[in-house]
């Protein structure tokens, strides 16, 4: 039996963090979505199926993965919906054949060779719609994710089943004696190569905290589970609150809430970041704030795509998209998207909630900035202080995604102009 | 088509509001950033202006490599015809 993981129709509701990505490789937890439904169907052959462009970096990026190939559609197939959380699921890869939907989604197919022979066609698409024509359907209590806010609420309850999974606890790395754990021990796992300053408090009362190799937790920073610290990265000192996923290698300080920080990015000085999805390559500036919750407790609405969305939660923070980076004292409103590898120079007045991709965005106005190849040169720079090098295919995505989003920013730049021009 | 005169004197009244200058002490070989005192985040919304200002979209690196209100005269005139024809 093949294992087959799939975008479906939604991605543009993950934008910007799936601009560059496919959809099941957004974290939820210490892991992604897609890491957790081959580590629950583990042993099978993985089969993907995801957005054209993005091909070249996920094959970069994942070794020899077999991607967009419709001539591996064979034998048995478990067809997975990469929104799938797939957490402490009662689902089994051998099974009678059926479509499992939630919603109008489907949730997974399970067909055997036979069927999967009769139903081909001449792609992944047309496989599905014959699927879903030749075999029964039935509703299942299986989660999917649907807007990126929806990753930031499960994370928490990914972060526990994570460390369940992960089977290991205790501290096997560096732990200074003047640092503690407060709360259950079994419930922490420090990563050999791992160290942890004096006066560090992880505090297990809440929850797990996994804490990855190379990590180094510096003084003055509490931690409360469940939490997650990936691997090689510096926690400098703050309040790292339940339900954060952060890493592999971020720089992060002040006091972080229920977030997800995908790695790579940096968030180093004072400032809160409340339920809050942050992309790679992201640098936040000394003091950038985002609120996550209304004056009102009301719940909060995201701006999307051009469309007002409720996300029907009242703690929502900001969604920040790969590569962008804010000046010192940026301000984000409750559930703002902030678009990808745009410059934020932030004032003392908090943001519009939307704000585009490859812009410069200052004085609360959208500019074209200093062009794409400024951006990319700037990417390469941030990339190679990480040691990590910025690729052709790095390029070619970033260029696709640029394009992609132009007709958003040239709004948003148009605006401005005229209110330049009123001067 | 505008002509160079109609542009120069457009293209300053732009800078002028952008840069919180007198549009009397704009001289043609005054440098942007030297001269008139645009910063990086000036130059950007210089560009923006002019861009509103003639309804052109210009190309960010080409249109920041211009130094002087000379070279902008030049290179405006030459996107207008571009975009608009002459």
């Amino acid at each position: 039996m093949k294992l087959v993981i799939y975008e479906d129709h939604t991605f543009e509701n993950f934008y910007p963090l799936s601009l560059i990505r496919p959809v099941f490789d957004l974290r939820c937890g210490a892991s992604s979505l897609g890491d957790k439904l081959r580590r629950h169907f583990a042993g099978l052959e993985v089969v993907y199926f995801i957005r054209e462009y993005l091909v070249p970096t996920f094959k970069q990026n994942n070794g020899s993965a077999t991607v967009n190939d419709c001539s591996a559609l064979d034998g048995d197939l478990l067809i997975t919906n990469g929104r799938w959380l797939c957490l402490k699921s009662a689902v089994t890869a051998e099974g009678e054949e059926e479509i499992a939907t939630h919603g109008d989604s489907v949730v997974y197919i399970r067909a055997n060779r036979e069927t999967v022979a009769r139903c081909r066609g001449d792609s992944f698409c047309e496989l599905l719609r014959n699927l879903k024509e030749a075999l029964p359907g039935r509703s299942v209590d299986e989660e999917l994710i649907s807007y990126n806010w929806n990753l930031v609420h499960h994370n928490p309850d990914a972060i526990t089943a994570d460390f369940e999974a992960l089977g290991e606890t205790g501290v096997h790395g560096e732990m200074h004696p003047l640092s503690c754990v407060y709360g259950d021990e079994s419930q922490v796992f420090v990563a050999p190569g791992a160290v942890i300053h004096p006066t560090v408090v992880l505090d297990s009362t809440g929850g797990p905290i996994l804490i990855e190799e190379g990590v180094i937790v510096f003084p003055h920073t509490r931690i409360e589970g469940p939490c997650t610290i990936g691997r090689d990265t510096q926690i400098v000192g703050g309040k790292i609150r339940e339900g954060c996923s952060i890493g592999p290698v971020c720089r992060v300080g002040g006091e972080v809430e229920e977030s997800i920080i995908h790695g790579y990015s940096n968030k180093y000085h004072d400032g809160f970041l409340g339920h809050a999805y942050v992309g790679e390559w992201v640098n936040l500036g000394a003091m950038t704030t985002n609120s996550d919750l209304k004056n009102d407790y009301s719940t909060v609405e995201v701006k999307l795509n051009g469309k007002t969305i409720d996300t029907g939660d009242s703690k929502v923070g900001s969604f920040i998209g790969d590569h962008t980076k804010t000046s010192i004292g940026t301000l984000f409103n409750t559930g703002t998207v902030v678009g990808m590898m745009t410059n934020i120079l932030g004032g003392s007045e908090i943001l519009p909630k939307s704000i585009p991709s490859f812009c410069l965005f200052a004085n609360g106005k959208a500019f074209k900035g200093f062009g794409l190849r400024k951006l990319l040169e700037t990417a390469e720079t941030a990339m190679g202080r990480r040691k990590v090098t910025l690729t052709e295919a790095d390029r070619e995505v970033l260029i696709h995604a640029y394009d992609s989003t132009k007709e958003e920013r040239m709004e948003a730049v148009k605006k401005a102009r005229r209110e330049i021009r009123r001067g | 088509m505008p002509s160079n005169d109609e542009i120069r004197e457009r293209i300053v009244n732009v800078t002028a509001t952008v840069l919180s200058v007198d549009a009397a002490d704009i001289k043609n070989e005054h440098d942007f950033a030297a001269d008139l005192g645009a910063e990086s985040l000036q130059s950007v919304e210089l560009v923006a202006g002019f861009e509103e200002e003639f309804e052109i979209e210009m190309d960010e690196e080409e249109a920041l490599s211009v130094a002087t209100v000379r070279g902008a005269v030049e290179y405006i005139a030459k996107v207008v015809v571009e975009q608009h024809g002459s």
